[in-house]
């Protein structure tokens, strides 16, 4: 719809994993700690339906950042909660 | 290795998607060697799951997770707070004594869940006293992630609450026996509350355990878990999202990925499986349960004591005394043999009872007086125990029933004793039965109504949130079963391919496939009771029912037969009340006291009736199966009759019975000494009276008796084998078994193999001959009270509706076809109920006819008609409508009814006036406004004479009569709408005179639907005009064309062959339609005057009025 803009939309980033899946390095930052991994499957009644595998990570450089990857995609976002 | 403790089933009542038996077969796939079922507040499925998970090899462990108030903190008295104090607890077995306390703490639980205006089920709830109280013998798990006492205070924020609870559990429990549940559903904050649990373990110095909260047994059941959490909440899908578990980690998995999912914490896992190992009670086998008798030592002789003090009374004098009494002999060492002498004594003092109830009820000078207070039904009858001491009023000698099927000396549960009630009697009786046996001692047996199309489409549509009326529509056109594709195609019909096509709807689908069969909710056993000799609060839960005074066990027939509970079947049955009432009836209308015990059972006049079919009303030979079936029988004594009851059903149609029975009497009758054609000459004497065909589930029995030499328990387990539980491993082996005995018999393989498929055809889906024999004597008697009196008859079945195959309009009809005079709702001559008057004009047959009760006009308070009634019998009939306005103080709405209905035709008196006129005086005098708390009545002022308002007509009454009370005592719709019909259109009456295989074209109201399983997707219709009924026969391809037309249009017509076979009259349809017709007018010389909006306003209008049809689904 024009005039109307998304709030926290997710954005791309990059994420190096480890064998099992889990986030190593987010942008180039390593990561220090997995805090959370928590999954939503969701609106699967839809066109639409929603699969993510959500980590709440901290980095290296002292932050907290939500990061997910959708089912069968390789592709990362981060979410700003 | 991981062992799950805490798994909800379908009977956490939509918080669960699998039943247990598929949770216990993926428990066995998965490798788990035992598995906990804690489902909501209730143990509803345990014994099902324990009795599967054995079969497979799993040990089950019982327990529930109870739903707890928490008492509000700071309070000297415990106090509880609302919903939102309301947390979950796990609770496992461990011995007999946390058995006993679980069902206590479940009971208390469930006790207050009625306590409302509407006895709606609310929550079951737990005090946090009472828990510590019942801790004994119970392990106490902290409870689950979201709503746990302890991990939900986590959740919302307050720590130190659930660290004081979880102290409290931990004294109330031991530290033995109180463990902090760590879940991993995958959610945001699983990480921060399994560190904050385990933190907590360590300072209470209590472990923890690793639970998976397991609400599925497979991963694709998930999104059917969401939608069954919608629908419990009546949320759509989106609005439900914060109680939905959000993914699908519910599902059940391997031990070995629960393992992996717990690898923090792997001393919780370790932990499920030695909490496991020391969970040993076994449902199956530690119930303790005892029924009140078994114990008493004296029970066999009173037993013999009784049945031969009977037996002289009974035989004295009768060829078949040596017979009686070494039957009687034969059973009583059995009965003895097995103990159940005190089982016998119980259903004698419960009949006992009975009688009491039925003299209360039907009152001293009743002509029902002479009437027993019940029936037996089933098996029973064949027993001679049962008819001496009254059980039974079949003589099982004279009828020659075999009552193997009752009592073996192998059999290996509680033989069953059904009672049939007339519904007044049973309705006093169960409660009295309560108080008899005490509260805490006796209870209904459950009943969990499950999901059919209907309510799958209704449920999940609202839960996917699609429109109200796209629901309605599809709804309205399912059958009452049917699969994934004819759903499927129900939607296609209904809303057109492309809407169909719409995500949401291909959503449905397959959520309406696997949400078939499950439990929605617990109801009540039509009149199954338990009774025990200890507190039945200590061997299951017991839950109020929804109505007054009654309460339910948390198990069904199912679960309390294996559970070895003694089950007494009080049974309502609606043409027994039928019965009874036409007797009464039959008193008050003429004086005459009919003892029904003392009809002639020879009646040349009631058996050519049911030879020609003209059986509409009489019990079991009403259906439409059963009208075709009689004139090719043509029954001729009360033997035939038992028969033809017992022919019509599943069993015998699957085990091709049906045609070689009906062909072989028509040979019989044809040549006296036609030669039965039987499989082997071993079968001629347990064959004979079937004419070589297995008509009763015994006969499974006596064959595999008679040709492979089975015992008679051997015989028995076959007949088990392929009823309830079928099991494809244990007829297969029974097969084996079969074809051996009857190669040592000298039988040939290829004739052993043919009657071993007429066995597995049969399947036990059939009467016993004594249940046939007792329902035979009620159609018998039923049609000999239709044959002679026709008025109280009618009259009878129209006050015990809903009953039978015909909806009270059709009734109306035919037996005004017979002369029977049917005479409208009237305030000055109706009672509430139906009743027998007698006219002014003594034309009438038998100088009687039946008067319509005011109950008819739908609407209506019932308080409102009785006070009516009374007061017409205090102050003589209303004089006009204001006097009756302030007289019987009936509201304006009700009296708007009335004149609807015509009950207000004759008043004022001798005006003759019209509805309309009736409805214009109601309004004018303003009566009985609602104000405040109570009506206002109006002041006796008559009001002026009303303008000359046109009246309805006969078409405009039609209408109304249909809208009002669901039926017309004045002309069929179809003679009025036959003058504007096509007149090539044949009538009912005329089809008599068409040739067999002649084209044909009928048109009717549709009185009855039928889609049998057993007729290859062949629906049939019974099709009603003013001369009589047809019946349709609807191939698939037809139905296919005309689904939603079959399904629920009133009015059709149908284009067909009409088919001719021995009396019996079809029409096979090639085409259907609506019926488009034109109603009357005045060119037609049926009613001079015009339509109200009209003409296809006028069919539309009784199209949306016109009574519907009754549906069935599987009735023969």
């Amino acid at each position: 719809m024009p005039g109307l803009r998304r709030l926290y939309a997710p954005q791309r980033v990059a994420v190096r994993t480890d064998p099992q899946g889990a986030p190593t390095l987010v942008e180039g930052t390593a990561v220090e700690a997995v805090r959370e991994e928590w999954l939503v499957e969701d609106r699967w009644w839809t066109p639409q339906p929603l699969r993510r595998h959500y980590f709440e990570l901290a980095t290296a450089d002292g932050r907290s950042l939500t990061v997910f990857r959708g089912a069968g995609e390789q592709r990362w976002y981060r979410q700003r909660a | 290795m991981y062992v799950e403790l805490h798994a909800h089933s379908a009977f956490s009542f939509l918080d669960g998607a699998s039943t247990p038996m598929e949770l216990a077969a993926a428990a066995a796939a998965q490798g788990y060697p035992a598995f906990a079922l804690t489902d909501h507040d209730g143990v509803w499925g345990s014994m099902e799951f324990a009795h599967a998970c054995k079969g497979f090899g799993v040990r089950p462990i019982t327990g529930a997770e109870l739903t707890v108030a928490l008492p509000v903190d700071g309070t000297e008295v415990p106090l509880y707070g609302g919903e939102s104090s309301r947390r979950h607890l796990t609770l496992l077995v461990e011995d007999e004594a946390g058995y006993r306390n679980l069902c206590r703490l479940l009971t208390a639980a469930h006790a207050h869940t009625r306590d409302n205006t509407t006895r709606s089920q609310a929550q079951p709830w737990a005090t946090f006293e009472q828990v510590e109280e019942h801790a004994e013998g119970l392990v106490c798990l902290s409870g689950c992630a979201r709503d746990g006492a302890v991990a939900g205070a986590f959740e919302r924020g307050d720590t130190a609450a659930g660290e004081r609870l979880a102290r409290r559990l931990r004294d109330a429990f031991g530290r033995d026996r109180f463990r902090l549940e760590l879940q991993r559903p995958y959610w945001r904050r699983d990480r921060a509350r399994n560190r904050w649990l385990s933190l907590l373990a360590e300072r209470l110095d209590a472990p923890c355990v690793a639970t998976g909260n397991v609400h599925s047994h497979d991963r694709r059941r998930a999104p059917l878990q969401d939608a069954l959490v919608a629908i419990g909440l009546c949320e759509t899908l989106e609005e439900s999202e914060p109680r939905r578990r959000g993914n699908s980690t519910s599902a059940l998995t391997s031990p070995g990925a629960m393992a992996a999912r717990f690898a923090e914490y792997p001393e919780a896992v370790a932990e499920s499986e030695r909490l496991a190992e020391r969970l040993r009670f076994d449902l199956t086998q530690q119930l303790g349960y005892r029924y009140p008798g078994s114990e008493d030592p004296g029970a066999d002789a009173e037993l013999a004591r009784i049945c031969n003090h009977h037996l002289g009374e009974r035989y004295s004098g009768n060829a078949r005394l040596l017979e009686a009494q070494w039957r009687l002999e034969e059973e009583l060492a059995i009965i003895r043999e097995l103990g159940l002498s005190g089982f016998f004594l119980l259903h004698r003092d419960l009949l006992e009872l009975a009688r009491e109830v039925a003299a209360e009820v039907r009152g001293p000078e009743s002509a029902r007086g002479v009437l027993p207070p019940g029936r037996g039904r089933g098996s029973s009858v064949s027993s001679i125990v049962c008819y001496l001491t009254g059980l039974s009023h079949v003589d099982p000698v004279e009828a020659g029933l075999f009552s193997g099927r009752f009592l073996n000396e192998e059999t290996s549960s509680m033989p069953d004793i059904d009672l049939d009630f007339p519904r007044d009697i049973r309705e006093v009786l169960i409660p009295r039965a309560h108080e008899r046996y005490g509260r805490d001692r006796s209870a209904l047996v459950a009943a969990f109504p499950t999901y059919r199309p209907k309510g799958a489409i209704r449920d999940l549509g609202k839960a996917l949130g699609l429109p109200p009326g796209e629901i309605d529509r599809v709804a309205k056109t399912l059958s009452f079963y049917g699969g994934a594709e004819e759903i499927e195609r129900d939607l296609v019909a209904a809303l057109g391919p492309q809407r169909a096509a719409e995500p949401r709807w291909r959503a449905l689908l397959p959520l309406a496939t696997e949400i078939m069969g499950l439990p929605r909710h617990s109801s009540q056993h039509p009149g199954g009771m338990v009774i025990s000799t200890r507190p039945l609060i200590d061997v299951c839960p017991v839950v109020p029912a929804a109505m007054v005074g009654r309460q339910t066990v948390q198990w069904d027939k199912d679960s309390c037969a294996d559970a070895g509970f003694l089950k007494i079947d009080l049974l309502g049955l609606g043409m027994l009340s039928a019965v009874e009432r036409c007797v009464e009836e039959v008193g008050r209308a003429r004086g005459e006291r009919l003892d029904l015990s003392r009809v002639p059972l020879d009646d040349e006049e009631v058996f050519e009736s049911i030879r020609a079919a003209e059986t509409t009303g009489v019990f079991q030979i009403e259906s439409r199966a059963q009208m075709q079936m009689l004139p090719r029988t043509q029954p001729r004594d009360l033997d035939d009759l038992i028969v033809q009851v017992a022919l019509v059903r599943p069993g015998p149609i699957q085990g091709g019975a049906v045609h070689p029975y009906i062909e072989r009497r028509k040979l019989r009758r044809e040549d006296p000494d036609y030669k039965i054609p039987y499989e082997h000459p071993l079968l001629e004497p347990v064959l004979e009276e079937t004419l070589g065909t297995i008509v009763f589930q015994e006969q499974v029995i006596e064959v595999a008796m008679a040709l492979a030499g089975f015992s008679s328990s051997e015989a028995e387990g076959l007949r088990r084998a392929m009823s309830r539980k079928r099991s494809e491993e244990a007829i297969e082996e029974h097969r084996r078994r079969f074809l051996a005995g009857a190669a040592a018999n000298g039988v040939s393989e290829e004739v052993a193999e043919r009657v071993w498929d007429k066995i597995k055809g049969f399947s036990g889906f059939g009467f016993p001959k004594a249940h046939s024999a007792a329902f035979g004597l009620l159609a018998y008697q039923s049609a000999w009270l239709r044959i002679h009196y026709g008025p109280e008859f009618l009259c009878s079945l129209l006050n015990e509706q809903p009953m039978g195959f015909y909806p009270p309009d059709s009734l109306v009809h035919e037996a005004q076809r017979r002369g029977i005079r049917v005479a409208p709702v009237d305030v000055n001559r109706s009672k509430a109920l139906c009743h027998v008057e007698s006219p002014q004009e003594e034309e009438v047959r038998g100088g009687l006819q039946v008067r319509i009760g005011l109950g008819y006009v739908k609407g209506v308070k019932r308080e409102e008609m009785e006070a009516l009634v009374a007061e017409r019998g205090r102050g003589g009939p209303y004089k006009g409508i204001a006097e009756l306005a302030s007289r019987a103080g009936a509201g304006l709405p009700s009296l708007e009814l009335l004149a609807w209905a015509g009950a207000l035709d004759g008043v004022p008196a001798d005006s003759g006036s019209e509805r309309r006129e009736a409805l214009w005086r109601v309004g004018v005098t303003g009566a009985g406004r609602v104000a405040g708390r109570g009506t206002q009545l109006a002041l006796p002022m008559e009001p002026p004479e009303p303008p000359r308002l046109e009246p309805l007509g006969e078409w405009g009454r039609l209408i109304a009569d249909y809208r009002s009370t669901g039926m017309t005592v004045e002309k069929h719709p179809m003679k009025l709408l036959r003058p504007g019909l096509d007149p090539r259109l044949a009538r009912t009456s005329d089809l008599e005179r068409i040739e067999h295989g002649s084209g044909v074209e009928v048109a009717g109201m549709v009185t009855a639907r039928q889609r049998p399983e057993t007729a290859n997707g062949v629906t049939f219709l019974l099709l009603e005009d003013e001369r009589g009924s047809v019946n349709l026969v609807v191939p698939p391809p037809v139905y296919e064309r005309h689904r939603p037309l079959v399904r629920t249009a009133p009015l059709i017509r149908a284009r067909g062959r009409l088919e001719r076979r021995e009396g019996t009259v079809n029409v096979l349809v090639s085409d259907l339609a609506p019926l488009q017709g034109r109603p009357p007018t005045a060119a037609d010389g049926t009613d001079p005057r015009p339509l109200p909006g009209g003409r296809e306003q006028a069919v539309a209008e009784l199209r949306a009025v016109a009574p519907a049809g009754h549906c069935f689904g599987g009735r023969g």
